[in-house]
């Protein structure tokens, strides 16, 4: 695979940019997602986080196993504001 | 790889370790950090970046946020990394007749301690941030206040440090510590022991259990605040806006209690999105967010920027941070035990004092001495 290559689609993260924070010492899901943003954008990481884990464990030997996935947090899709505020009718369909 | 001897072992590498690692890497020592997991993977990564100058309390408090933000902008200017360091001034909104006139006195004394804050009425308030809600009573604006990336800060801050000859060690946990004759004398860790004479305790909402390992009791409770992130957004505010209401919660724990949640805290995001906080609860080591609290902030915020209800949240999260009864860190050496010295309790200012605690820690164990006085940000004061 070629370094340009977008492995986070939503941010836009390149797999140069992974490889370099795990060659520096970056060994989880986690904590790839906090150097590089690979994770944080409107999919939350669905598509990305396996990629992720499968280079750690290949740049870094761990079994694919061991490696953690990143936490998964709500909403599971995203949502207004406003219907959490509490508004009803707040946003037309 | 572990190194067998150190002049100094910083535990925790959060903000507050990274910042106190690079000051002293600086200054020519043999630094050790040890991080339990990953370099900003606790505190430092769940919550805002604000440097908020005008939620301090007016004396030495405020003195030393300001001293940090002399630092910050000189660190954007040395570091080799980019922190997203920008510097647009903050706003807190003030929703009623009574916070008008509290806010006229928090103005007030601010003032008189050389922060340059201003009290502005509904329509001055709306012309510098025009998506505030018309039903607002007014605002402070504070022009210095600032913003800085934290995660970015805690990697900038430890890299540099590395290349300063630095050991930075992630995922290296402290099992114990080791005293003689009433003196530090070495570090246990997972990977093997350090020997030392000085251990800098940079743990954070951990520091307590670092302080039982040599039977220090150490007052810093986990205090959540839960937050919601939205998608990427055209610009709605040129700051950060938050309740002012949220002075009076940062200050009075029963006051959180009642109103848990219900002081929003905007910060717009280099990246374009917009993280909303924050509760501010007791919940020991709880790192879920709740629906209660998470409806609450959004109808805080919807409240104070209306246009906020036909965005979306993409993730809510929580961080846990390092509560003390007083609203002070502790910082500096300790009575009884010689090398032991504590840098840890900032709660939320963590990231506004990071970079002064660094300096102020360095200079400490460097020179014995520091340029601004600790004595108020002791341990012993608790007793």
């Amino acid at each position: 695979m070629k370094d340009d290559i977008i492995i986070c689609r939503c941010e836009e993260v390149r797999l140069g940019e992974i490889k370099k924070a795990i060659l520096e010492g970056v060994i989880t899901v986690e904590d790839v997602k906090r150097r590089t943003r690979a994770g944080m954008g409107l999919c939350q990481g669905k598509s990305c986080g396996r990629i992720i884990a499968r280079l750690i464990s290949q740049y870094t030997g761990q079994s694919i196993k061991s490696i953690l996935p990143a936490t998964f947090r709500p909403p599971v899709r995203a949502i207004k504001l406003g219907h959490l505020g509490g508004e009803e009718n707040c946003c037309p369909k | 790889m572990l190194p067998q001897i150190a002049d100094v072992v910083i535990i925790g590498g959060g903000v507050i370790g990274t910042s106190i690692v690079y000051y002293l890497a600086n200054r020519g020592l043999d630094v050790v950090l040890l991080e339990k997991e990953g370099i900003g993977s606790k505190t430092s990564s769940a919550g805002e970046g604000v440097i908020f100058l005008q939620l301090k309390k007016p004396g030495i408090h405020l003195k030393i946020a300001m001293e940090s933000l002399k630092q910050y902008r000189k660190l954007r200017d040395e570091l080799d990394y980019d922190i997203e360091f920008t510097n647009h001034g903050t706003m807190l909104i003030i929703q009623n007749d009574e916070e008008f006139e509290a806010m006229r006195n928090h103005t007030k004394d601010l003032r008189e301690n050389g922060l340059p804050l201003k009290l502005l009425d509904r329509k001055e308030a709306r012309e510098i941030e025009p998506e505030l809600s018309e039903s607002i009573y007014g605002a402070t604006f504070s022009p210095l206040d600032a913003q800085v990336n934290p995660m970015n800060f805690s990697f900038a801050m430890a890299n540099s440090a590395r290349k300063m000859g630095a050991n930075i060690l992630p995922y290296t946990e402290v099992l114990g510590i080791k005293v003689k004759k009433e003196k530090i004398n070495e570090v246990v860790t997972n990977k093997g022991n350090i020997s030392t004479n000085i251990v800098v305790n940079a743990a954070g909402i951990f520091a307590p259990n670092i302080g039982k390992m040599v039977n220090v009791n150490i007052p810093i409770t986990p205090r959540r605040g839960q937050l919601l992130v939205t998608e990427v957004i055209p610009k709605i505010l040129n700051r950060p806006v938050t309740a002012a209401r949220y002075l009076a919660i940062k200050y009075n724990p029963d006051i959180a209690q009642i109103a848990a949640g219900k002081a929003a805290a905007i910060e717009p995001t280099e990246n374009g999105n917009l993280l909303i906080g924050s509760t501010r609860e007791f919940v020991g080591f709880n790192y879920y967010t709740t629906f209660e609290g998470i409806k609450d902030i959004a109808e805080n915020a919807i409240a104070m920027v209306p246009k906020l209800k036909n965005i979306s949240i993409i993730r809510t999260f929580a961080g846990l941070r390092p509560y003390t009864v007083d609203g002070l860190p502790i910082l500096g050496k300790v009575d009884d035990l010689k090398g032991f010295i504590m840098a840890a309790g900032h709660e939320g200012d963590g990231i506004a004092l990071a970079p002064i605690t660094g300096e102020l820690i360095a200079e400490l164990i460097a020179t014995g001495k520091t340029k601004i006085d600790l004595s108020k940000f002791n341990l012993e004061r608790f007793k």
